[in-house]
């Protein structure tokens, strides 16, 4: 299977190309090829693992094939040119899957933002994980404060990923799934009444707890239901991207500015590291979970296509969730393989439609630029402009996910254009277009 | 999950697990139930346990409306008459608008 997971567990987004599919041997490859017609065939796959054509089509069609990039192609040729057509709209199709969740992410922590004061308000309350406070008197010492803060902070997220990685190892999985269940349990209450709460008290209304309690109650015990349990795919998504939003609007409120962007760079550099290099703990856990041949573990991932399990008992640790633990900070991206225990299970059938994974961590972490961006950038343009560049960068590490077809970061990319455009469009662009304005000379 | 490919019999056990799931306090586990399963009682050719899937949906649907209606009654009641009450009005609120109305 030419998966590319991404292993939220914590720390590293990773896309997933899932191209789960039931049968491994090559002959099937045939079938499914042939069968890549949309309509019926359910496993579209979106990229194949297919070496030989790379060059020419980055996407491809995943080829059911559990064996990787290496399985033999077995492409006619006279097909080819029909496939590559074939492949390049799933190519672009997958990609819209994800485009859509991350710009809804992105706009509900946006519109949060310019709406709801609470979370700009300037605070002196710090997470534990940033102890260094950024009031000081020089530039120099509040660039040291922050550069401390991310450090301390990357530690945390290097130690939480490398304990899961151990659990992992080590088949500890009530843990993990009751270490999961905790933290999607603390956002989906806690995070999401303290939300409400902030909501009306921006639109003044009044609101009495009978009420409150049971929005709240709903909402969370149908999202504990739906992400760790069985439920409709589409509110599945949706409470994923309500999740994600809900973490990077506590990360927004109280990481310190300057630290806040050191770390949002620093992560894209860890997560690079750990997923690509050989002793990285997110490969690791990729590896071990295919050596195993079941699904990474229950957690962050969002999945943009269907899964769907013939005949199997289906173990009870399905969707993904939010990795945020009960710290605000752990957080997550986890982009955790997903869930497919189909994949773990035996018996009968199991087909899943291929789909592209993203971990929750990526769209939290993108989110945070671009609700930073909203905050204290100058006005729309740097939000957008970091907008634009953040889909941009999601879109080079898709065709990339095409082209290496295993488990890819997804940060990097992303955040590395984020900050750019951030940095240059508020420190450039907004005073230059301000000039031109002030001037009326219009270019 | 898709419910394209699960057999029947499962699917009869989702609808009822979420509406005995409804029982908690869960409207919204209703309504989930009654717009997920909605085309699979209504729309679909008849399948051995769809009379009993058929019943678990419409009282779902009974479920939701009637809490509609309890729930908006109280609101109603609540903001009209938040003010009035004073302490007690004060006590049940969570939050509370400021300024002169």
């Amino acid at each position: 299977m030419a998966e590319t997971e991404e292993p939220g567990a914590d720390q590293a987004p990773l896309i997933v190309l899932e191209t789960m599919n039931a049968s491994d041997s090559e002959d099937d490859c045939y079938n499914e090829r042939t069968a890549l017609v949309p309509s019926e065939n359910p496993t579209v796959p979106s990229y194949s693992p297919d070496l030989d054509n790379h060059h020419e089509s980055p996407s491809r069609r995943g080829v059911s094939r559990r064996a990787g990039p290496d399985s033999a192609s077995s492409l006619d040729g006279e097909q080819e040119a029909d496939e590559e057509e074939l492949t390049l709209k799933y190519g672009a199709k997958h990609v819209i899957m994800l485009f859509i969740p991350v710009t809804l992410c992105m706009v509900v922590v946006v519109a949060t933002i310019k709406s709801v004061s609470f979370y700009t308000e300037k605070t002196d309350q710090q997470l534990i994980y940033t102890p260094f406070t950024e009031n000081t008197s020089s530039v120099g010492r509040r660039l040291l404060n922050s550069v401390l803060n991310t450090i301390i902070m990357i530690s945390v997220i290097v130690v939480m990923t490398i304990f899961l990685v151990v659990l992992y190892k080590y088949r500890c999985y009530k843990f993990i799934h009751g270490w999961l269940i905790l933290s999607s349990l603390m956002l989906l209450f806690w995070f999401s009444f303290m939300y409400l709460g902030e909501v009306f008290k921006t639109y003044n209304v009044a609101m009495d707890y009978p009420t409150v309690a049971v929005i709240i109650w709903n909402f969370g015990a149908v999202g504990m239901v739906c992400i760790h349990w069985k439920g409709p795919l589409c509110l599945q998504q949706a409470y994923l991207i309500l999740v994600s939003a809900l973490m990077a609007l506590v990360f927004i409120k109280y990481l310190p500015p300057w630290s806040a962007w050191v770390i949002l760079g620093a992560i894209s550099i860890y997560d690079l590291v750990a997923v690509l290099s050989p002793k990285g703990p997110l490969r690791m856990l990729v590896e071990t979970a295919q050596e195993r041949n079941e699904p990474i573990f229950p957690a962050l991932i969002y999945s943009s296509a269907m899964m769907w399990t013939v005949g199997m008992a289906s173990p009870d640790e399905h969707r993904p969730d939010t990795d945020e633990e009960a710290e605000a900070e752990h957080r997550d991206r986890g982009a955790e393989p997903e869930r497919r225990p189909s994949r773990g299970i035996t018996e009968d059938e199991l087909e899943e439609d291929r789909g592209v994974k993203l971990g929750l961590g990526d769209f939290i972490f993108y989110s945070v630029l671009v609700g930073k961006a909203a905050a204290t950038g100058g006005d729309w343009n740097t939000t957008i402009a970091c907008f634009v560049a953040i889909l941009i960068g999601l879109c080079l590490t898709l065709l990339l996910l095409a082209i290496f077809k295993k488990a890819l970061p997804a940060l990097p990319i992303s955040i590395a254009f984020g900050l750019v455009f951030y940095f240059s469009t508020d420190f450039l662009v907004q005073p230059f277009m301000d000039n031109l304005a002030n001037h009326q000379f219009y270019i | 999950m898709n419910l394209e490919r699960l057999p029947n019999e499962e699917k009869l056990n989702l609808c009822r697990k979420y509406y005995l799931g409804g029982f908690a306090l869960l409207p919204f586990l209703w309504l989930v139930n009654v717009v997920w399963f909605f085309k699979e009682v209504y729309f679909k050719p008849s399948f051995t346990e769809q009379m009993q899937m058929k019943t678990y949906v419409q009282r779902s649907a009974l479920g939701v409306l009637l809490w509609a209606v309890i729930l908006t009654a109280w609101i109603t009641v609540f903001q009209q008459y938040r003010a009035e009450w004073g302490e007690v009005g004060d006590y049940l609120s969570f939050t509370i608008p400021l300024g002169i109305p």
